[in-house]
């Protein structure tokens, strides 16, 4: 909204004339800046045995301070915030995971239903940087994860609904539950990897990113067995915890195995060894997350 | 530094202060004057409202990039009054979750929005047209009052109105923050709003 300076109106009674027994400015008056709420300290303590004109000079110049003081120090509080926002939500980072479009989102949800073809998953690099999502199907990102997210809450909220179970307040337990779990599921994951002393370049939001995935099969769960039943609900669920099984053993080969290994050279070494059950233990995780979180809202 | 005083005359885009050195006494002789009229002070355009609600209610027609340079959300407000209104008309007193539902819609849309997209949004400008948008649920509501909304009909109408109100709003934004190949994922979180609202509505 642009600016807008409101507008002062001399009583008829105060044309310019201050009285002279007053033992301070009359501040309801046009004699401040005309640009709004800033009015400074200007009227008070000013005996104003002079004339009007003078008063104004010795009050304009007060409440003309303040008043950029007041803007600069508003200018100050928005500089802060911003140079801090960054410190705690890494803004540039999280639009590389957001720079999606809709191909894309198609292609990687096909991927999460039917990964048993895809032959090659390994993310292009551009120069030390993984290209954005928008030109590979590989690289993770934060939309599909964040709307799946959202949706669950949304269609835990109908399928309670449809039981008559339904209340405001659940809805946000069902979503606070899920966030729990998805955070428990990243702190036990990146423990582990700092035990068995891993080197890869998988970040904290990749990780975010990887274990979202599981609710677009859990939508789909919910949804199957709300229209058709717990027959319909087990078979979707069954195909999609199989699907984000094999979905997650082949991405996250890539990315915790080491080289050889992933190329699919057995290599032998206690280390390999338990970076192989990391990785076996998080694809299995998926499934027994997706049940836990679903059966209670089919009956 | 003598300040002296000035006379107001803004437009509506741009309030400009005149410096004028003279004394106080004409002063008010000249404001009554130049005084811009009300609505143009207030920042309400009747014209830039019109033609945005024909924009919302023409889902094919396309959308002027430079219409949602200014954030008005007076349009938006009367809107979100109006559906608060038709749900009284339905016997639901429910301004509450009308608005709590809009604040947060509106944070999570204007957070996406700003991820997704190389230029930045404002707040308002998110507000405003998601406000717009909820002109067919206006519909929809005051559908409910003549007739229950649970049947077959009623669903199919809600989705269809659900699809208009999102690809109205999703065509503003893209046309307003020049994102390709984003609509249908501009669409589905303006749909799950706008389904939430439906939801109020129906049941």
């Amino acid at each position: 909204m642009p600016a807008l300076a409101s507008k002062r109106r001399i009583p008829v009674s105060h044309l310019g004339m201050a009285d002279p027994h007053q033992l301070f400015d009359d501040t309801s008056s046009a004699q401040s800046q005309g640009y709004g709420a800033q009015r400074g300290p200007s009227g008070l303590g000013y005996p104003t045995a002079s004339a009007s004109p003078q008063a104004a000079f010795l009050a304009d110049p007060v409440s003309n301070m303040a008043m950029a003081y007041g803007s600069s120090l508003a200018a100050q509080g928005k500089e802060l915030v911003d140079k801090n926002i960054d410190r705690f939500i890494p803004v540039t980072k999280l639009k590389y995971y957001f720079a999606v479009d809709t191909l894309y989102v198609g292609k990687k949800l096909g991927l999460l239903f039917f990964p048993y073809l895809h032959q090659d998953w390994e993310v292009q690099y551009q120069q030390d940087t993984p290209v954005a999502p928008r030109f590979d199907v590989n690289a993770p990102d934060l939309y599909i994860p964040a709307m799946a997210f959202i949706t669950y809450v949304l269609v835990a909220g109908l399928a309670l609904g449809t039981q008559d179970r339904f209340s405001p307040d659940l809805l946000g337990l069902q979503a606070s539950s899920a966030l729990a779990w998805l955070t428990l599921e990243v702190l036990a994951i990146l423990l582990s990897l700092y035990l068995i002393t891993v080197n890869t370049d998988l970040t904290t939001i990749d990780l975010v990113a990887f274990l979202g995935y599981k609710y677009v099969g859990m939508i789909g769960g919910i949804l199957m067995g709300l229209l058709f039943g717990k027959i319909g609900y087990y078979l979707v669920l069954g195909w999609c915890c199989m699907s984000i099984f094999v979905f997650m053993i082949r991405t996250l080969r890539l990315k915790i195995l080491a080289e050889a290994a992933a190329e699919g050279v057995p290599v032998r070494g206690a280390r390999n060894q338990l970076r192989m059950y990391l990785t076996m233990a998080v694809a299995a995780a998926q499934p027994l997350l997706m049940y836990w979180l679903t059966f209670h809202l089919v009956r | 530094m003598i300040q002296p005083q000035q006379p107001y005359t803004g437009q509506i885009f741009q309030p400009t202060q005149t410096f004028s050195p003279t004394a106080p006494q004409p002063f008010y002789g000249n404001s009554f004057e130049d005084e811009p009229p009300l609505l143009e002070e207030l920042g309400i355009n009747f014209d830039h409202i019109w033609q945005k609600t024909l924009t919302v209610l023409h889902p094919l027609k396309v959308a002027d990039g430079s219409i949602m340079n200014e954030t008005d959300l007076a349009g938006p407000m009367v809107f979100c009054l109006a559906f608060g209104a038709t749900l009284l008309l339905a016997g639901k007193i429910q301004f509450g979750y009308v608005y709590g539902i809009s604040a947060i819609g509106c944070l999570g849309m204007f957070c996406l929005l700003n991820l997704m997209s190389m230029t930045g949004v404002s707040f308002g400008c998110v507000a405003s047209v998601l406000g717009y948008c909820l002109l067919p649920m206006i519909l929809l509501s005051s559908f409910a009052v003549i007739f229950s909304l649970q049947g077959m009909i009623g669903i199919i109408l809600t989705a269809g109105i659900i699809g208009w109100c999102s690809f109205s709003a999703s065509k503003i934004f893209i046309s307003a923050l020049a994102m390709e190949g984003q609509q249908l994922l501009v669409a589905y979180p303006c749909a799950l709003l706008y389904g939430v609202f439906a939801l109020i509505s129906v049941f």
